[in-house]
Formats: structure tokens, sequence, C-alpha cells
């Protein structure tokens, strides 16, 4: 694990850092242009000692206006699971909603933040995979924020997640830095590394996990192609419950 | 014979043509804040679409240098390339049309002359906004007019410190102008229409006058 930590901090120091796309694991608060869609799905494999469970979600987001978005993703999700057998299902689907509230530009960058919100539907079977399928209803409600400049791209969200039971209350934190492999260009063609830290507190099941994520992104001028692979550096919750690894797989395309 | 002359006419008609084409679409150059990122672009760009007949969009993402042509026929103007950067979520900081007829339209800042006959004063004027986008606004529309030299606005004042040569301008006047662009100020209110076309984030409380 320590290794992972210091290939990643060299990794950012050595780094000739120039620009970024938009993050994989973390989100973002920057709206490209009002009244237009992207489609995307970031696809996770997610394996524990408990099983494997694989989510693909596909998700609709449109933009009314260039500070507001409107998202619907339905997911669907294949598992084996040793106390839950296996199959394949709809998940919980997500309507999705974020609202910018504050802007900054300059030249060449630009920081803002949105307050956003995750109503999750009860949709999915009862399996209890955190945030994939759950059956329960559940209503997210963070901020998140991001400068992005031509040399280096940060995003950090930090909410809440509220279930009626409280069975899956979460207290969640994310942070992320983007850096680009190539010279920025426009129309875009990039190659962007993404390291990326989710603090994840189940408040009332006192259950505690931290992270990482390491992201490599290939973008486009419409279409990006996402690989990230997530693995725990903290591990206080139960051992059959525990993070072995997720397998990020993703694609969005804006029109 | 016959032939090379058709050959010579067709020639000069697709010439004249060609001429006549390129001479028809207006030049637009914007200077503009917040792409921080090539995606960046490509949403100002997507935006633009939304004009239909622009050509030639080209923007350089570490300037923030914007530019495109449009038909000329169509008199896009400033005021409405302004909104449409504002509308794709970024601010315009300097705009400039070079017009088919060579008229150039340029909406910069500090470029009043001074005389020897000039009387220069710094005066605050309230000015209603609510965000760094409204003081984006305010500054680049105050720093346009002619015989202001220098112009800075507070958020949390709500106020505007404009610099201006007396023999070009009144503060009425310079008042007038930002209350066309949507800002309340203490001499004149904007119109309902231009205070419904800023953008949300901008919706600052309205003086009462």
């Amino acid at each position: 694990m320590k290794k992972i930590i210091f290939t990643s901090l060299l990794s950012l120091v050595l780094v000739k850092v120039l620009a970024q796309g938009p993050p994989i694991t973390a989100d973002k608060p920057i709206m490209l242009g009002g009244n237009s869609f992207t489609t995307k799905t970031l696809a996770e494999i997610r394996n524990n000692d408990r099983g494997t469970a694989v989510y693909v979600p596909v998700m609709l987001h449109y933009l009314p206006t260039s500070n507001s978005l409107i998202a619907l993703h339905l997911p669907y999700l294949s598992y084996d699971l040793d106390d839950a057998g296996s199959g394949s299902t709809l998940a919980d689907i997500k309507v999705q909603g974020k609202y910018q509230f504050f802007r900054k530009d300059g030249t060449g960058r630009t920081w803002r933040m949105v307050a956003k919100t995750i109503q999750t539907l009860p949709t999915g079977k009862e399996l209890d995979l955190l945030e994939l399928s759950t059956g329960e209803y559940q209503g997210y409600y963070g901020i998140v924020s991001g400068l992005e400049t031509l040399k280096y791209g940060i995003s950090t969200e930090i909410g809440y997640n509220w279930a009626p039971d409280g069975n899956q209350d979460e207290l969640r934190a994310k942070f992320g830095v983007g850096l680009p492999l190539l010279k920025p260009q426009y129309p875009n063609k990039q190659v962007n590394l993404y390291f990326e830290y989710t603090s994840s507190w189940l408040t009332d099941r006192d259950w505690y996990q931290l992270l990482y994520a390491q992201g490599i992104q290939y973008a486009l001028k419409t279409v990006t192609f996402d690989l990230a692979v997530q693995l725990p550096l903290i591990k206080d919750i139960p051992e059959n419950r525990a993070l072995n690894y997720s397998v990020f797989l993703g694609t969005r395309y804006t029109f | 014979m016959k032939i090379k002359a058709i050959i010579v006419l067709v020639a000069v008609v697709m010439v004249s043509a060609f001429a006549k084409a390129q001479k028809t679409m207006d030049t637009f150059e914007v200077q503009v804040d917040g792409l921080g990122c090539p995606f960046c672009a490509y949403g100002l760009e997507k935006k633009f679409k939304e004009f239909k007949g622009i050509k030639k969009v080209a923007i350089d993402i570490e300037t923030g240098d914007f530019s495109f042509q449009y038909p000329s026929e169509k008199n896009l103007t400033m005021q409405a390339v302004v909104k449409q950067v504002e509308k794709a979520g970024y601010t315009p900081i300097t705009s400039k049309i070079t017009r088919a007829d060579g008229t150039i339209e340029a909406n910069e800042a500090n470029t009043t002359e001074l005389s020897a006959e000039s009387v220069v004063v710094t005066q605050q004027v309230l000015v209603a906004g609510k965000c760094g986008m409204c003081e984006a606004r305010i500054i680049n529309a105050a720093g346009s007019i002619p015989g202001v030299t220098a112009a800075a606005w507070k958020q949390d004042q709500q106020m505007m410190k404009v610099t201006y040569d007396k023999s070009q301008v009144t503060l009425d006047g310079i008042q007038s102008e930002i209350a066309r662009i949507g800002h309340d100020t203490k001499a004149h209110k904007a119109t309902d229409e231009a205070y419904a076309d800023l953008p949300g984030c901008c919706k600052y409380e309205r003086l009462d006058q």
C-alpha cells in the first residue's frame, strides 16, 4: 500500500502539468453550455470477499442552462455474492440535479462551485451493495467545487447521503487532481492522469473506508474514454465487506 | 475562340462570386475568461453553433482568444455575442467586430484619448450586481464608454468607482450605459428585458427608484 501512495505522489511531482478533462470517480462543477446533452457510462467492477458485482449505468445528462443540470442514471447490475447468490437485474435508478452558485473566471482558469443532489430510487434488489443496489430510497446532498486551469485541475466534493432508516446514511468526501500528458490544444486531443481519493463514513454502521483511484483518460473533442482502478487505503469495516478493488471503465459523448 | 471566351467569362464570374462571398462575412474576435480546459472551449463553440451560418471558429485556450465569421446580412450585434458567451457559461472580456465593409466596432477598455481640454475626475456611484460575472460585465461596459479611463466595482459595497473625462462623458451617461446592460444604477434603472437577460447567478435584488 505504501508503494501505491509513494508512486502516486511521485507521479504528481514528475508529470509535466498542462491541462485536463473531466474527472473519473470524482465529480466536476463545470457545465458545458446551456441546452446540451451528454450521454455517458461508467461501468464499475467491484470486488470484495463477499463476491463481485458488475454495475453498468446508462446516464443521460441535460443542461437546461449553463449553470444547471438534470440527469437520469439507468443502471444494470450483474452480481455473484456469497450471501445473495448470482443474477442480473435493474439496480437503483438515480436522478441527479446540480446548480452552479459560484463562478470566478480568469484567463485560462475557472473556479466554480455547485450544489448537488442525487435521489436514489428503490428500484434495485436489496443486495446491500452500497451506491449500486440497495432497494432503498436515499437522498444525497452535497457541494462540489473545482479549480480548472490549463496546468492542472482540482476537484472536491463533500456531502451527506440520507436514508429513512439510517442504514445508508453516509458522510462522503472526494478529492481529485487531474494532470495532462499532452500540450493543451483545441480541438481536444488529450491524455490525462487522475489521482482521486474517496472518504466514506457510514455513520449508522460506523464503517469507514478511504479509497484511492488511479485513472487515465483519453479525450477527444466530444468523446472521452476513461479507465480507473480503485483500491482501499484504510478499511475500518468488517473484513468481508471491505473493498478489494474496483475497476471503472467509462466513455462519454457530448452533443 | 468562343470556348476561350466562355472559359474566361466563367472564371471571372467565379472569382467575383468568391470575392463577394469573402466580403460578406463579418469577423468577430472575443477574449473570453474561464476557459480552464479544452472541454470548456468545446462548450463555447457548441453554444455558438446555435448561430446558423457561423464559419471559421477558432479558439486559443491559452489566451482565451475566440474568433469566428458570420454572414454580414444577419447583422449580428456585439451585445448578442457577449450574451451568447455568458449563456455558454463563460465571461467575455473584450470583443471586436470587423464588418464586411471594413468598419470596426470594439468593446475594449481604455481606448479613451485625453487632450488639453480634458477634465478627469473620479467618482463613485451605486451599481447593483451580485457576483464575479456581474463585476466583469459592469467593468467591461464602463470601460468601453468613450471618455472612461478606468472602472472598478466592488460586490460587497455595490459601488462602482469610475474615472472619466468630463469633457467627453457625464456620470449620468455612464449610468445609463450600465443600466442598458441590465444593472440598476442610482440614476437609471435597467429595463425588465435587460434584467431578464442576465444569467441566473447575476439576478441581483433590484433597486427601488
